[in-house]
């Protein structure tokens, strides 16, 4: 008993070990997982994302049109696994440290993120494409004497025959 | 004055599911004689989730997300071994980068539910502050999660063929400085536990179940290690780098409830010498392998898991679905030898002996 009384002066003197939340701010670590957030931009449609996710929280439909997508993520179905970030090839979705996901019984509907990503016409055949995003271009076309500004343009078949004929160009050039 | 022989009647009474002292739903059906218990019937099955065959409606990738929420306390040992079964199948070697942090995180996650468990016996002998006490030291480790993995109890480190994260010096400091301050409360703990004569009366010879008995029920973990029967998944079928780990295999011989409380906190310490072997000595590597397809067969992996050895099975059929996934928990086996641990025990102390086995009902039932 004597021992643990001393522990119980320890942990008085120390004062409280709860944090004041929320009239004080909360540590909330950089690498914890909150809220799912997506950046269009750099989404490419792939829907890598929706199928690793195990809550079902991500929906990826394009509209009738064919002009672009509908992307939506649901913030109360995901579990808040990280699978879509860490499998996103572009890491266009990712994890904000916001855990403030409380709300309103009347807005559970709203609890969710909405984009709609256009498609662009590939420069080459006019087939919609998204564009690839230019760091991903950079790291695939590391060792390839390719336009990065244009490639990023074009389908992936297209990308295909502009990456072949620039590489005949320069073996017609240099035979070496 | 005539006083009077008090008869000892025998009546039956009902404990659970919902009950104070329980930290989960089970029902007991206590035979009692005055205030003895005779005999129980244990019936389960009231948070079934028929997760087995959901797992089967997944595909590979979100099997390890729904076996993390299999159970909390355990919630890093089921994807884990999973993830084990899966690559037994597929033929994935795992780099010793990704085993090494794979093993960091069970470490890391077996100290805190370690310290869960003494602590609620603390608090089911009516030591509140002691139960206080041991769950701020548990934040400890709370806040390493926190910050290593980015949640408390789910930490989304394993991925079939490898690990999700990585440690930077940065952390690895945190991870160090957080062990010492641990190190330094279990110590304390230990002694308090060891010595205190209002534990020590409550939980010493209570819930016995000797070691004939444990090998007879097939009990495992920390029961089986209390009642001194030397199996731990990590010793005696090592995976992952376990075998080149230097630690102790943690055995007490008082068959008691204060026997597996001892055989806990000791092995924290241990999981704890692990920790500063691993993070002072990461090798380098990758953390994934490219994921190959995985073929139709069967597999199974085991594992050491927080209340004992954990088992998976998964079969396939070529699609990137399981035909079938079925786990078997340690929980499983040890809460069948409840009926012998209760034997002829107080009614009061029965809370105490349900939460000595560190039951986990929900991975039991899923
Ligand atoms: S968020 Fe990432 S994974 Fe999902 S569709 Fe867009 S690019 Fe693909
Ligand atoms: S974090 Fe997990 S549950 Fe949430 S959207 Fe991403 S994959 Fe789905």
């Amino acid at each position: 008993m004597f021992k643990f009384l001393k522990v119980l002066v320890k942990n008085i003197l120390q004062g409280p070990a709860t944090e004041a939340f929320p009239l004080q701010p909360a540590k909330t670590p950089d690498r914890f997982r909150g809220r799912v957030t997506l950046n269009p931009d750099l989404c490419v449609g792939c829907g890598i994302c929706s199928h690793v996710c195990s809550g079902d929280a991500i929906r990826i439909i394009p509209n009738e049109e064919k002009t672009g997508y509908h992307y939506t993520v649901w913030y109360n179905s995901c579990c808040l696994c990280g699978s879509c970030t860490y499998y996103c090839p572009t890491k266009a979705i990712t994890m904000t440290n916001n855990w403030h996901n409380s709300h309103k019984q009347d807005d559970k509907f709203k609890m969710a993120e909405h984009h709609f990503i256009p498609y662009l016409k590939c420069d080459g055949c006019g087939a919609p494409i998204r564009l690839l995003p230019p760091h991903l271009a950079t790291r695939i076309y590391a060792h390839s004497p390719v336009d990065i500004e244009k490639i990023i343009r074009l389908c992936p078949s297209c990308r295909q025959i502009a990456t072949a004929e620039r590489q005949g160009e320069l073996n017609e050039s240099n035979p070496e | 004055m005539e006083t009077k022989q008090h008869e000892t009647k025998s009546f039956s009474l009902p404990l659970g599911p919902i009950h104070v002292a329980l930290e989960e739903p089970m029902y007991f059906k206590l035979e009692l004689e005055g205030e003895r218990v005779k005999h129980v019937d244990i019936t389960s099955g009231h948070v079934h989730r028929g997760m087995e065959l959901l797992a089967t409606k997944r595909n590979f990738f979100q099997n390890v997300v729904l076996t993390e929420r299999v159970c909390s306390l355990c919630s890093n040992s089921h994807p884990l071994t999973y993830c084990l079964a899966v690559e037994n199948l597929a033929g994935i070697q795992v780099s010793p980068k990704a085993q090494a942090l794979r093993v960091l995180a069970e470490e890391i996650k077996r100290t805190a539910s370690h310290l869960f468990n003494v602590a609620i016996l603390a608090h089911i002998i009516g030591y509140k502050s002691l139960f206080m006490h041991v769950m701020e030291v548990r934040e400890i480790m709370q806040d390493v999660k926190e910050t290593v993995y980015g949640n408390r109890m789910d930490l989304a480190a394993n991925c079939i063929g490898g690990v999700k994260y990585s440690v930077n010096l940065e952390l690895i400091e945190f991870i160090e400085k957080s062990l010492v301050r641990t190190e330094k409360h279990i110590k304390e703990i230990i002694d308090i536990y060891a010595t205190d004569k209002m534990i020590l009366r409550r939980t010493t010879n209570v819930g016995r179940i000797s070691a004939e008995d444990v090998i007879k029920y097939g009990l495992v973990g920390p029961v089986a290690r209390g009642s001194n029967v030397r199996i731990d998944t990590r010793k005696t079928a090592p995976y992952l780098i376990y075998d080149q780990l230097d630690f102790d295999m943690i055995t007490e011989t008082g068959c008691d409830v204060h026997s597996r409380a001892m055989v806990r906190l000791r092995e924290t310490l241990e999981s704890i010498k692990i920790i500063k072997q691993i993070i002072r000595n990461i090798p380098e590597g990758e953390l994934n392998t490219l994921l190959p397809h995985i073929p139709a067969g069967e597999a199974m992996a085991r594992s050491e898991a927080p209340r004992g050895e954990l088992f998976y099975y998964v079969r396939t059929d070529g699609t990137d679905m399981p035909l079938r996934l079925k786990w078997r928990v340690p929980s499983y086996m040890n809460w069948d030898a409840l009926e012998v641990m209760m034997k002829d025990c107080e009614v009061a102390d029965v809370s105490l002996i349900v939460n000595s086995i560190d039951p986990c009902v929900s991975c039991t039932e899923r």
